[in-house]
């Protein structure tokens, strides 16, 4: 009885010891490079060294040695610039009593990338998801960005002018839909504004700067001068993108209706190998507008500077993430500030503060450009770290999405391995499983170990927490690529809905519930023989779901309100836990 | 069909006219003559609703005005 505590015990501790998933995601310490400043030094005295000390000793030791700051009568802190030879003088210098340490001066240079164009302080935007740190990794260099809109002001022709903050910036041919024509110029000023938040002449001395910078744009005008147009054109244009090499698909449009046409053209392209990225809407409810609402799209909301989803930004079940897009309400000085054209006469060039998810849009598809151009091969690998790298205060929800875009967090998921096997939930189910036992009646209890080591029983309990996780990895050392089944059956059961129905954003409340065991058990009430297997699948589910609750993932589909998501998965956990103590002691009558 | 609301302008994107309408949901304005794009007007629209249509507003379905009357 006593040691059966005891391994309970430790089983708990190890549990609620094993950290939670890393689901908060703070901003990452700004990396630097560190280099030592030639001919200086730094010498800290022992605290509350007066000043004229250490004047007295810069004079013995014949250096120029001054306090920092007026923080350095405190700290105790000097400098001395100018010396003739660093090593020499540190040597003499910490010989003395009262020098706690002395080292050459470093120079710490934050790994940013600060554009010198003129208005790029207003664009808090670009601020606010880490632009001039994620500068320093990928600019987006070679990759195609389709931008499916109004057109763009790229070029001067008749009465079209080029926006001059748009010169020197870099194009690939595209198409007017709505005039049949080579030349998709802009009679709008709304497809150049997304373009210019997108690939804008960055670093170039005029007006602003832009996310993907040495990507390339693709204007496809699909919108006439009103802003309107049709899912025909629209379907054409997304065919179009890829089949000319987009990677990259930027729809800042929208409506309410489904079409089925434009599904498909969503769908043709990310089977070609490109992100398309859709503004979610701007009617301030939560249903994400179409094409947003698509599978395979990936549907943006706005936030404003405070990080607060913007009161217009549509949201919902089909929303991925958020971005900035302005919020003009807080005052001027809130909207996304780009390049473009007078939207009362497009001859004109100006620069315009507007807010709206399509503002928003633009930042993914310029970041989906840094991923591509950072090595991510398939949309798949794009979407995985805009998501994961997102800012987040946990798991998916309805008004955020995966979180708040970052493009440095996105470049840096990029960069890491795919995560191992998660045994947190199996630790959990042992746990639990030992304390299921101590629950029971000495006579009706079988052995700790017993129940483990029977295969039966082990079996189900793995399927159900980590899955046949090495199944994958046999495949992979002894045949090759392996087949969707072999992934499939190397993830938790209860994840197994989420891979056969595409990539969920939430669990199904069915196989995140007792559901499985419960039916198990029914049948378990016939074949007795069912019983140790249907204990070690209760068993596991338990584990899993409580775990679940516990490190807030996921959301789950189709309860009323997000909060219910936990209740539920705890509800559900016990009753996991009863059946498979049930299944337990029957057992041991038997 | 006729639709009654109020006319109101939205601040997003590049700036929309809807109508606020009674029944609920917010429609995108197009066509019409300007006399009817006056911030608080109420009005009935004679027009037809375009759910197929696509654009930059996403405020709602295009409401194709052919007339109105102030109520």
């Amino acid at each position: 009885m006593r040691s059966g505590w005891c391994l309970s015990g430790v089983l708990l501790l190890a549990a609620a010891c094993a950290p939670p998933p890393a689901h908060t995601k703070v901003t990452p310490p700004g990396t630097a490079h560190a280099s030592a400043v030639p001919h200086a030094l730094v010498v800290d005295f022992r605290d509350g060294t007066p000043a004229e000390e250490v004047a007295e000793r810069a004079r013995r030791w014949g250096l120029p040695l001054h306090l920092n700051s007026v923080e350095g009568a405190r700290s105790g802190i000097a400098i001395a610039d100018g010396v003739e030879d660093v090593d020499a003088a540190l040597a003499r210098i910490r010989g003395d009593p009262d020098v706690e340490e002395a080292e050459p001066l470093i120079q710490l240079q934050a790994l940013a990338f600060t554009p010198n164009d003129p208005e790029f302080p207003r664009q808090w935007n670009l601020r606010m998801i880490h632009m001039p740190e994620a500068w320093e990794r990928s600019r987006g260099k070679g990759v195609v960005v389709a931008v499916i809109d109004t057109g763009i002001a790229y070029e001067d022709r008749g009465d079209f002018v080029q926006v001059p903050d748009l010169a020197g910036a870099l194009f690939a041919a595209g198409y007017d839909f709505v005039h049949d024509t080579d030349h998709p110029n802009d009679d709008n000023g709304h497809g150049t504004h997304v373009a210019g938040t997108i690939a804008q002449r960055t670093h170039n001395g005029v007006g602003v700067a832009g996310v993907a910078f040495e990507a390339r744009l693709m204007p496809l005008k699909v919108l006439d001068r009103s802003g309107l147009g049709n899912s025909a054109d629209i379907a054409d244009a997304i065919r179009w993108a890829v089949d000319h090499g987009a990677k990259v698909l930027n729809l800042s449009l929208g409506g309410p209706g489904y079409s089925g046409v434009m599904e498909h053209a969503v769908a043709y392209a990310r089977s070609k190998g490109a992100v398309v990225v859709c503004a979610a809407g701007n009617s301030g409810t939560g249903q994400v507008s179409y094409p947003a609402a698509y599978p395979g799209a990936v549907a943006v909301g706005a936030v404003g500077p405070d990080g607060q989803l913007a009161p217009y930004s549509s949201w919902g079940e089909a929303l991925d993430i958020v971005a900035p897009g302005g919020n003009t309400k807080l005052g001027p000085g809130n909207g996304i500030l780009q390049a473009t054209i007078d939207r009362t006469d497009f001859r004109k060039s100006v620069l315009a503060e507007y807010q709206g998810t399509s503002m928003a849009t633009p930042h993914v598809a310029g970041v989906a450009a840094l991923l591509f151009a950072a090595g991510a091969k398939t949309p798949d690998e794009v979407e995985k770290a805009l998501f994961e790298g997102a800012e987040s205060e946990g798991a998916w929800t309805p008004r955020a999405g995966h979180g708040r875009l970052d493009a440095l967090g996105a470049l840096e998921a990029l960069g890491k391995t795919a995560p191992g096997v998660d045994w947190a939930p199996l630790v959990w189910s042992g746990a639990l499983l030992a304390l299921l036992l101590l629950s029971l009646q000495t006579r009706a209890r079988p052995g700790y170990l017993n129940v483990l080591l029977n295969p039966a029983t082990l079996l189900p309990l793995l399927l159900s927490t980590v899955g046949l996780w090495f199944l994958k990895l046999l495949w992979q050392r002894f045949v090759g690529h392996p087949p969707a089944a072999a992934e499939v059956l190397s993830l938790p059961l209860p994840d197994w809905e989420r891979i056969l129905f595409g990539r969920g954003r939430l669990a199904s409340p069915l196989m995140y519930s007792a559901l499985v065991p419960g039916v198990a058990a029914l049948l378990a009430l016939k074949w007795r023989a069912l019983r140790p297997v249907v204990a070690g699948l209760a068993l596991g589910f338990a584990g899993f779901l409580l775990y679940a609750a516990w490190a807030k993932a996921p959301g789950i589909a189709y309860l009323p309100f997000t909060f219910l998501a936990r209740p539920w998965l705890v509800l559900n956990g016990v009753l996991a836990a009863l059946l498979s103590r049930a299944m337990l002691r029957r057992e041991a009558r038997r | 069909m006729k639709i009654r609301g109020t006319v109101e302008f939205r601040d997003v994107e590049m700036g929309v006219w809807v109508l606020a309408g009674d029944d609920g949901r917010t429609y995108q304005l197009a066509g019409g003559r300007s006399t009817l794009l006056n911030e608080g007007q109420r009005v009935e629209i004679d027009g037809e609703v375009d759910e197929a249509a696509v654009g930059v507003a996403m405020v709602g379905p295009v409401l194709r005005v052919h007339g109105y009357k102030v109520v």
